[in-house]
């Protein structure tokens, strides 16, 4: 899938944008605060209805202005169109597809599969297990459709689960305790799929890890993934977890809250069997950090059969001259990709191949030089 | 503009009502204010009628005009089978069907902690109560398909078991005249496990 054409109104610095793109790599060069992040910005939004670095959609709008748009023309095997409207006064987002209004966000995600390379992604390997669960269930949630829906179902779960825990421990009664039973039931079902999902997830996406991770570096280091669940010491899964939860109900009910389940869970990342968290360098994490998302688009464009778009943003600005050749290499085999650079002398050690686009951004105005 | 306060007071109640929007409303009262007065005075009635005359059955809860109602009055029906559904609307969807012959139950709502409704809000009691009559051989859940009917679904199941009553509920799936290839995965998915012999 490509992403063929880009209109952007009253979007941070682009009062009004049209962009159109190569469909391989696309450069997107300027200074410092001259609008290059908010191109990736808006393409995120077309994919995802959200925004790439978690800010305000109110703060996306041009000083002002009420409202901002976003149109996208996507290819495939057909053209697809996709519409955001961003109003302030309403503070809601309006998404169609083919000018026809997509009632969900959960209907969208998946359709055109995103995959970004930012700064904030240290916090994968650097952060909390949240940050490491958040990406592991946006990489599945992307290739399926199943796995998202239960994810959400078992959110909504665990919010009614420790309201009902928080009752009970202000009023116990045996009819709350009946109910509770009832809550847990739905936990452990849904929660046993998503934990069954996560473990085939890590088979599957370790190769897919190791391929990157040599392409970047060589095979001198071995990445690892492991998924970090309750110890089921070969239990069936859903009976260790209805086991655990039973043990711990007075300590659930006295802290209010869901103990155990995979909202609790982790993952651990290894370079030749040693824990990176722990023993990594700053280099090391940025290795993974990219070969976690080379891995991620090979292995949603497998699982998929969509090629999804790949966002970077000032990711070369980092590496040393190796490693910004090898990835810039790596590249070749992508399909479409839009990297953010803040300086010209960096590409002259990049793949400019053909058919490649400079894409020059300057407050808020465009114009493209092509290779 | 300055509107005419009998007007403007119209427009504000009938703003009130579901889906109705301000520009709405204000169309509605222009129209009534143009309307013959008979047919305002039969509307008016209309209204009031269903406030005073409709209660609820006081067996299925059910909407009803007597003490119960015409579905619990019925001689046609079949005693053994009661379908237990969310809310009254629920039955006219059922009933328009014209493929269920048993008894009702409504029960108010489903379980949902984070709103407040617990088994006391619900007239679950007294759809155990109803159980002590013999004569009941099957329930049927038709609770919405979400957490929150899954969940209440499960309660309830659990609740009648032990008296020895069947429990079922109904299917979930792909919908009649539907294409399998526009269902969502999620549907397909769980259509697949609830399949059924032939």
């Amino acid at each position: 899938m490509v992403l063929k054409e880009l209109e952007l109104t009253s979007f941070r610095l682009h009062t009004k944008t049209v962009l159109k793109f190569s469909d391989k790599l696309n450069y997107i060069v300027g200074g410092n605060g001259q609008g290059k992040t908010t191109i990736l910005e808006a393409i995120y939004y077309l994919c995802t209805t959200k925004n790439l670095n978690q800010a305000l959609d109110k703060e996306v709008v041009t000083f002002n202005k009420d409202d901002f748009e976003v149109k996208g023309l996507f290819k495939e095997k057909v053209e697809n169109k996709v519409q955001l409207l961003f109003s302030k006064e309403t503070n809601k987002k309006n998404t169609s597809l083919n000018e026809k209004t997509v009632s969900k966000a959960s209907n969208l995600i998946g359709k055109f599969p995103v995959v970004t390379l930012i700064q904030l992604d240290h916090a994968i390997t650097m952060g909390s297990p949240a940050e490491r669960r958040k990406f592991v269930d946006s990489v599945i949630s992307q290739s399926s459709d199943t796995y998202l829906k239960t994810l959400i179902d078992y959110n909504r779960i665990l919010k009614q689960r420790s309201q009902l825990l928080s009752n009970i421990r202000e009023n116990y009664s045996k009819s709350l305790m009946m109910q509770l039973d009832s809550w847990t039931e739905q936990l452990v079902k849904n929660g046993t799929y998503l934990i069954e999902q996560r473990i085939a997830f890590c088979n599957g996406f370790k190769e897919y890890l190791k391929k990157s991770y040599e392409k970047i570096m060589g095979d001198k280091e071995t990445p690892g993934i492991e998924y970090i669940f309750f110890n089921n010491n070969n239990e069936l899964i859903e009976k260790k977890f209805f086991d655990l939860l039973n043990e711990e109900r007075d300590n659930e009910i006295r802290r209010a809250a869901n103990l155990i389940g995979p909202h609790r869970d982790d993952f651990l990342f290894t370079i030749n069997g040693m824990e990176l968290r722990k023993y990594g360098s700053q280099g090391q994490h940025k290795t993974f950090q990219i070969a976690l998302r080379f891995g991620e688009f090979f292995f949603i464009k497998d699982k998929k059969g969509i090629t999804p778009v790949f966002l970077m943003d000032d990711v070369f600005g980092e590496l040393d001259t190796y490693r910004a050749q090898k990835i810039s290499e790596y590249l070749r085999e992508i399909g479409q990709a839009f990297i953010t650079m803040t300086d010209f002398g960096k590409l002259e050690e990049l793949y400019t191949g053909n058919g490649n686009l400079i894409i020059k951004v300057d407050n808020g105005i465009v114009s493209y030089e092509e290779l | 503009m300055q509107i005419a306060e009998p007007l403007q007071i119209a427009i504000d109640e009938l703003s009130k009502l579901p889906s109705i929007g301000k520009k709405t409303a204000q169309r509605l009262a222009l129209h009534l204010l143009k309307t013959d007065p008979e047919n305002v005075i039969n509307l008016i009635k209309a209204i009031s009628d269903l406030k005073e005359k409709i209660k609820l059955c006081s067996v299925c809860f059910n909407l009803a005009v007597d003490d119960t109602c015409d579905i619990c009055q019925s001689t046609k029906r079949d005693k053994s089978v009661i379908c237990v559904v969310e809310e009254a609307s629920d039955i006219f969807a059922i009933e328009r069907t014209n493929e269920y012959k048993g008894l009702y139950h409504v029960l108010g709502g489903v379980l949902s902690p984070l709103s407040g409704s617990s088994v006391d809000d619900l007239h679950i009691q007294e759809l155990i109560g109803r159980l002590q009559n013999t004569e009941v051989k099957e329930i049927i859940l038709a609770l919405n398909p979400d957490t929150e009917g899954d969940t209440t679904s499960l309660y309830l199941a659990k609740l009648i078991k032990p008296l020895n009553i069947k429990v079922t509920r109904i299917a979930r799936g792909i919908p009649i005249g539907g294409d399998l290839e526009f269902a969502d995965d999620a549907t397909i998915g769980r259509a697949v496990l609830g399949r059924s012999d032939l």
